[in-house]
This record gives structure tokens, C-alpha cells and sequence, in this order.
């Protein structure tokens, strides 16, 4: 049955209508009109010279770039596409063909990691030219890293907001110490890591059940998130050495997964933090009302919780996606042939003998740039308010 | 629909609940019959909606046990124990359309989509909400949100329905038809009810029994009339009845009720030396100065529209009086007031105990 109010609702519209809705324009007096729009119009052009500048850069060869600033193609300078041409057709396995052997090929490699401690079979070796390869790499490691973490974090997180934990303290020191056990003989006695791994964890559970129930002290909810938060309070260059040797111990540098366990892990803190403060602000009787309904856990957070935290969802989504995208430090340490990411592609223009090639490295910027934009796109038409809107009381 | 109308006693053993250091209930007992409709009445924090927590599973008892039926469900997840609950809130999900929330329990149990559709259809016409049924919680006024929360409620059939002040968030008048709904509801489906209000006007016209908590303990527990023709103790007289009763300090002497120097006749005997004298606006009446039982001075008079309320004062304590509409005093004049013996309650002060 349609209503005449139906035109205020959100939900029934496709997601195809919601992404190309027009914006709201309230109604504004004519000069203030002029001025906010002029004021927008000026700042606007702030934001947007810089990616002109990129994407006419780009177009210039060594002698535009160096003649000084010129900002007009055709009039100012000859555009030309050798920038373009270097980076992407120069190489002979730089086609179609490639990239759908590129593609193959993850799917292939990844099958084979994680049957590797069960059969050995070889990984095969990518053979595509550096840009496309770093492309696919980009693009898989950030979003198979985002969902994971985003999976894994709001889940954390809710858990969190709706669980009260009181770890003990003897548990917490039994865990480091397994740790600290797994880590001495992976690296020392040449025990296969998912070996030691999974003896830590059978000894956790038993000694956690024995001897961790004897501990008094125990640890809040509270405590909990300070430590998560505290992961990032140190800079990430301190970590690196230390994941470096760790990887390399369990033979995984300068694979996909790496990249993308360490760039989840990396981030958890911030989606944890971000979506705790999303769940903790949910009315609770919702998720009770569906408890006596009688809905699973897992049910209540599937049905009711993350359909109402989905623009905080999103929104944390989107910044989780941009800095793995943007990530630099850990790639350039735990990359160094098949998983390089674009952030390395445009730094390896910056070289020793010829100085920076800004053209080239342009072209290289404007390819890394238009996948976030669309993401962008895509994902603020669901940072939308209101979700919450005749939940409780009104 | 699964359980046709069944109908499941609630009982209430010993329970105790303490949050910290607070106590919330202390060795709270009730039995409810089945198919009755319960009221638990109290003030904010009398421990009303603990109770009512505590059977639903969404809270845990510090001691005492809690039976629905003969099954002992102190223990078992709240989605085990077949009870609904209406929240004050309603807990409406804002992300469903009215038929998807109705359906919501039975979504959860895996129905068929048509026997779901046909049970949403028919809870939605016990509420009268069939027009709305594509709607959004937000498109709908307070009112119909109340009715959908209803219909939610409703459509497992549940052993026992449980409703958190599910009028407080009513305007007046709405209040007043919504109550009529919910009784003619209960009647018709015969599902024991247990309802949680503060509201002592809500509480006698709703209930079979009346249940009042003060401080996390029951004071009373018994029909409405005996509620308000037999207060067991102070607290409740004093909270059932509007205006409240009138409460008059002074002592019990043998079968008189002395007060300010004046002599009541009571119907109870006793030496109380701090006594109470608790009599209903309701019963009293006024008069001339010098033929009432007490004589005073008005301190204000106000015109509900079928009556007058006369407030007197006497020593330390005031009296209010419904006196007919055409009452024409003013403020200052004396007055007499007669306090029929029949209608005198006597409470020990220091306990507030009836003297009986």
C-alpha cells in the first residue's frame, strides 16, 4: 500500500536512485545565495587546483615541467602522452590479456597459501608490467584488508558495547607469555608457525581454565579499549623492523596476505574505537526487544544493529579504505617484487640518478586517485542521517 | 500463531536483586494466576521494572528463583521463555516497515512466508492497523507507533505479555482510549499480563490485582476495590486515590483519635501515641463551623467542574475536601468539617502500619 508520505523515505529508494539523488537546496535569500555560493566556488577551486595540477602534469614532458609553471594545455604547453606511455603501454606485457592473467593469477596464489600447510605446490610467478601490478595489488590488498577489519573490528566493537568483560589480569600475563613461547620457538627451534600457534592457543584455554580463574584483579571494558586505542599511539616506524624478521620467520614477506593481516591489525584500533561509540549510542531496548523475540545474538546484529549503524559504518569504512590505499611505510619494508602497492609505484619516481620525473609520477597519481573518488562516491550516499528516526518514543 | 491462547501462572520465589550495593528487590514473592491481568504499582524506583526485567531474562536475580508455568526459567535465555514484551519506548526497528516488525518474532522462528503474512494481517486488525501496514515507525504518529508495539507483542501468542508503561508516552485523551484497548485486548485473548505503570489510575481500572512496591518491597497485593477500600499500610493509601487521602497527625487513645485538642471517634481501638488519621477527600464533607467534627480555616478552594476541592487548614496538617460544585466559601472563611468515622483509617506513625 504506497502513502502519500512515501517521498520522505529513504529506504525505498534503489541504491541506484539514492547514488544520483539531487542534493537538498533549502531556501535562501538571492545575496546570501551569491555569497555562499561564491564563497563555496572559491574554495572549491582550493580543493580542486591541486588535482589539475596532477592531471596537467601529467600531459607535460621533462622541458614543460622544467621551463617553470605553465597551466594551460595547447596555449601554455604542448601536451603529449609520453608520461602515459612510459608507465603503462611501454612494457610488452602491459594488455587486456595481462590483467586477466593477473587476475588468474591472485586467485591461484591465494589458493595456494592457504593450502600450503596441508600440499606444497609453487606459486606462480606474475609476469605484467609493474603498473599493472601494482594496481591489482592496491585494489585487493586495501579492500580485502577493509572488509576484514571492518568485519572483525565492529564486531570487537559491539561485543564491547553490549558485553561487560572482566578479563583477569592472570589471564592477560598467560597470554603474553604463550606469546612470547610461540614466538621463541617459531624463530629458534624451527617449529612451523601455525604449529606453535595452534599449542599456544589449546595451552591458553587449559591454563586460563586452571590456573587464570586463581587471579583476583581483573580488567574492565574501559581498560580494554584504552589498550586497543594505545596501539596507535606509537608511530608505526618502531613496529616495522620487529614485523619485518616476524615475517619473514613465517616465510610470508612479499605475499597478499601479509599486506592485508598486517593493514587490518594496523587499523582495528581506529574501527573498534570509531563503531564502539556507534553501537554504545543505539537505544538498548531495541536489541532487547529482539532478544525476547526471540533472535539469536549473532541474529539481533545482523537484523537491527548494523542496518542502523550503517552510516557510521560506511563512513568508518571509507577512511579505513584510504589509508590502506595510501599506505607507504609497511609496504615499502614487507614488499619487494610481487605485492609492491601504488603508493611505492609513485615514490620509485623520485629517483636517485635523474631526479624526481614529476610527469611520470603524475600519471601514476591520477591512476591512484580515481578509485578513491569513486569509493567516496559510492559510500557517502550512505552516511546518511535520520537512520534512527521513530525508534523509540518521538 | 503457535500456542493458541495458552495460559501460563507466573510465580515469583524469594527474589532478590541488587545492583552494587543498592538493593532493588528484597525477597520479592508473587504469584500470578493464569490469564490474569497483573498491574505492579509503584514510584520510580519502588523496583516495578526490575521485577518485570527479572521475568523476561533480561535481567538475573542475586537470589530467588522464577517459575513460569511449573518450569523454573531463572536460568533460561529470555528467547526460550515464549513471553513479549511492550517497552515504554516501544523499541520499534526504524529500519522495518510496520508489516516487518509485526513479522519480526516470527521472522526469527523461520515461519513460511504465507502463514506470516496471514498472522501479520490478523494481528494488525486486532489494532487497527491494517492502512498502515507499508509504513515506516517514523511516519507514524505516538499512538499508532503504541500499536504497533502491540501487534508485535500479540502475534506469537506468548505465555505471558509483559508491558513496561506502555501508556506513559500517550498524550491524555489517547491514554484513556489506549487503556480501554488493552483491557478489551487481554480480555478477548485471555494471555496473563503483567503491566508495570506508576499511574494508580491506569492501575484500578486495568487490573485484576493490584501489586504496590515501594522500595523494592510489595506492599500489597489485592483487587483493586479491596486497594482502595482497605489500604494495608500508609504508603498505600496514600498512593491509590486522587486527590490523595488526607493524612492527620495525632494520637490514638483507646477508640478516639485525639488531634490538636479536638476528639475523633474511630472505629479501631489502641494506645498509639504517634498516630495517624487517614480519611479519602471523597468521604468528607463540610458544614457549618460549629456542627463539623473539626473546625478550620480554608486555605483554597478549586472547581474541578462536577465538584469543588476544599482545602482547609488543621494545626500542622491540611485537609482537602470534595465538596459539592456550588460550595461557595473563600479563602479565610471558617469552616466545619465532618470525618465520618466508618471512612477513618489509623496507621502507627513510626511504622506506618494499619491500626486495625
Amino acid at each position: 500500500m504506497k502513502n502519500a508520505n512515501i517521498k520522505f523515505d529513504l529506504h525505498n529508494r534503489s541504491l541506484f536512485e539514492r547514488m544520483f539523488e539531487p542534493p537538498a537546496v533549502g531556501k535562501m535569500a538571492p545575496v546570501a545565495r551569491v555569497v555562499v555560493y561564491s564563497f563555496l566556488a572559491i574554495w572549491s577551486l582550493f580543493v580542486l587546483f591541486p588535482i589539475y595540477w596532477v592531471i596537467i602534469t601529467s600531459f607535460k614532458d621533462a622541458a614543460a615541467v622544467n621551463q617553470g609553471p605553465t597551466y594551460l594545455p595547447f596555449l601554455d604547453f604542448q601536451p603529449t602522452l609520453d608520461a602515459w606511455r612510459i608507465n603503462f603501454t611501454a612494457d610488452p606485457y602491459c594488455d587486456i590479456a595481462a590483467i586477466a592473467r593477473q587476475i588468474y593469477l591472485l586467485g591461484h596464489n591465494s589458493v595456494v597459501f592457504l593450502l600450503s600447510p596441508v600440499i606444497s605446490i609453487q606459486p606462480m610467478e606474475p609476469q605484467i608490467c609493474k603498473i599493472y601490478l601494482a594496481f591489482t595489488n592496491s585494489i585487493v590488498i586495501s579492500i580485502a584488508s577493509t572488509i576484514f577489519c571492518v568485519a572483525v573490528g565492529s564486531m570487537a566493537a559491539y561485543a564491547l558495547a553490549r558485553i561487560q568483560y572482566r578479563p583477569k589480569f592472570g589471564n592477560i600475563m598467560i597470554f603474553v607469555l604463550l606469546i612470547v613461547g610461540v614466538i621463541l620457538t617459531t624463530t629458534y627451534a624451527g617449529v612451523p608457525w601455525w604449529m606453535s600457534s595452534a599449542v599456544a592457543l589449546a595451552l591458553f584455554f587449559f591454563l586460563a581454565r586452571s590456573i587464570g580463574r586463581h587471579f583476583k584483579m581483573s580488567l574492565g571494558n574501559g581498560d580494554i579499549l584504552f589498550w586497543m586505542i594505545s596501539q596507535r599511539i606509537l608511530p608505526p616506524i618502531v613496529v616495522v623492523v620487529p614485523l619485518y624478521v616476524m615475517f619473514q620467520a613465517v616465510q610470508l614477506l612479499d605475499t597478499h596476505i601479509a599486506l592485508i593481516l598486517l593493514y587490518a591489525v594496523a587499523n582495528l584500533p581506529i574501527v573498534v574505537w570509531l563503531m564502539h561509540d556507534f553501537f554504545a549510542n543505539l537505544p538498548m531496548e531495541l536489541e532487547e526487544s529482539a532478544q525476547l523475540d526471540g533472535a539469536t545474538r549473532f541474529g539481533i546484529f545482523w537484523e537491527i544493529v548494523m542496518p542502523l549503524t550503517r552510516p557510521g559504518l560506511a563512513a568508518t569504512t571509507l577512511l579505513i579504505l584510504v589509508l590502506n590505499w595510501n599506505e607507504y611505510l609497511f609496504a615499502v619494508f614487507l614488499s619487494t617484487v610481487k605485492v609492491q602497492t601504488m603508493p611505492i609505484m609513485v615514490a620509485a619516481k623520485n629517483t636517485g640518478e635523474k631526479g624526481v620525473l614529476w610527469w611520470e609520477m603524475c600519471a601514476v597519481t591520477v591512476v591512484m586517485i580515481i578509485p578513491v573518488i569513486i569509493m567516496s562516491v559510492l559510500l557517502t550516499r550512505f552516511i546518511s542521517k535520520g537512520v534512527l528516526l521513530g525508534a523509540v518514543k518521538g | 500463531m503457535t500456542s493458541g491462547g495458552a495460559r501460563a501462572s507466573v510465580k515469583f520465589d524469594a527474589v532478590q536483586k541488587s545492583f552494587g550495593d543498592v538493593k532493588v528487590l528484597e525477597e520479592f514473592n508473587l504469584e500470578v494466576e493464569p490469564g490474569e491481568f497483573l498491574v505492579l504499582l509503584g514510584a520510580s524506583g519502588s523496583g516495578k521494572t526490575t521485577a518485570l526485567r527479572i521475568l523476561s531474562g533480561l535481567e538475573t536475580p542475586s537470589a530467588g528463583r522464577v517459575y513460569i508455568g511449573d518450569h523454573d526459567v531463572t536460568e533460561m535465555l529470555p528467547k526460550y521463555r515464549d513471553i513479549s514484551m511492550v517497552f515504554q519506548s516501544y523499541a520499534l526497528y526504524p529500519h522495518k516497515t510496520v508489516a516487518e516488525n509485526i513479522g519480526f518474532p516470527l521472522k526469527v522462528k523461520k515461519l513460511d512466508k504465507a502463514t506470516m503474512d496471514a498472522a501479520i494481517l490478523d494481528a494488525a486488525r486486532q489494532v487497527q492497523l491494517e492502512p498502515l501496514l507499508d509504513r515506516y515507525p517514523r511516519e507514524l504518529s505516538g499512538g499508532q507507533r503504541q500499536r504497533v508495539a502491540l501487534a508485535r507483542a500479540i502475534i506469537r501468542r506468548p505465555l505471558v505479555f509483559l508491558m513496561d508503561e506502555p501508556l506513559s508516552n500517550l498524550d491524555a485523551k489517547l491514554r484513556g482510549h489506549m487503556r480501554a484497548e488493552l483491557k478489551h485486548m487481554q480480555g478477548t485473548l485471555g494471555i496473563t499480563t503483567i503491566y508495570v505503570t506508576h499511574d494508580q489510575i491506569e492501575a484500578m481500572t486495568l487490573a485484576h490485582r493490584v501489586a504496590v512496591l515501594e522500595k523494592g518491597v510489595l506492599q500489597q497485593l489485592a483487587s483493586p476495590a479491596e486497594i482502595y477500600n482497605d489500604p494495608a499500610n500508609l504508603f498505600v493509601a496514600q498512593f491509590i486515590g486522587s486527590p490523595a487521602m488526607n493524612v492527620i497527625h495525632g494520637a490514638l487513645e483507646g477508640n478516639k483519635f485525639m488531634t490538636n485538642g479536638t476528639m475523633v471517634k474511630t472505629k479501631v481501638k489502641g494506645q498509639v501515641p504517634q498516630a495517624i488519621a487517614g480519611v479519602r477527600p471523597e468521604d468528607c464533607s463540610v458544614c457549618e463551623p460549629s456542627k463539623g467534627t473539626l473546625k478550620g480555616e480554608i486555605y483554597t478552594t478549586e472547581l474541578i467542574g462536577d465538584h469543588t476541592l476544599v482545602t482547609v487548614n488543621w494545626g500542622s496538617d491540611q485537609i482537602v475536601v470534595k465538596a459539592h460544585k456550588d460550595f461557595d466559601g473563600k479563602q479565610g472563611d471558617e469552616v466545619g468539617v465532618i470525618l465520618p468515622p466508618e471512612n477513618l483509617y489509623v496507621f502507627d506513625e513510626t511504622n506506618g502500619e494499619r491500626i486495625r
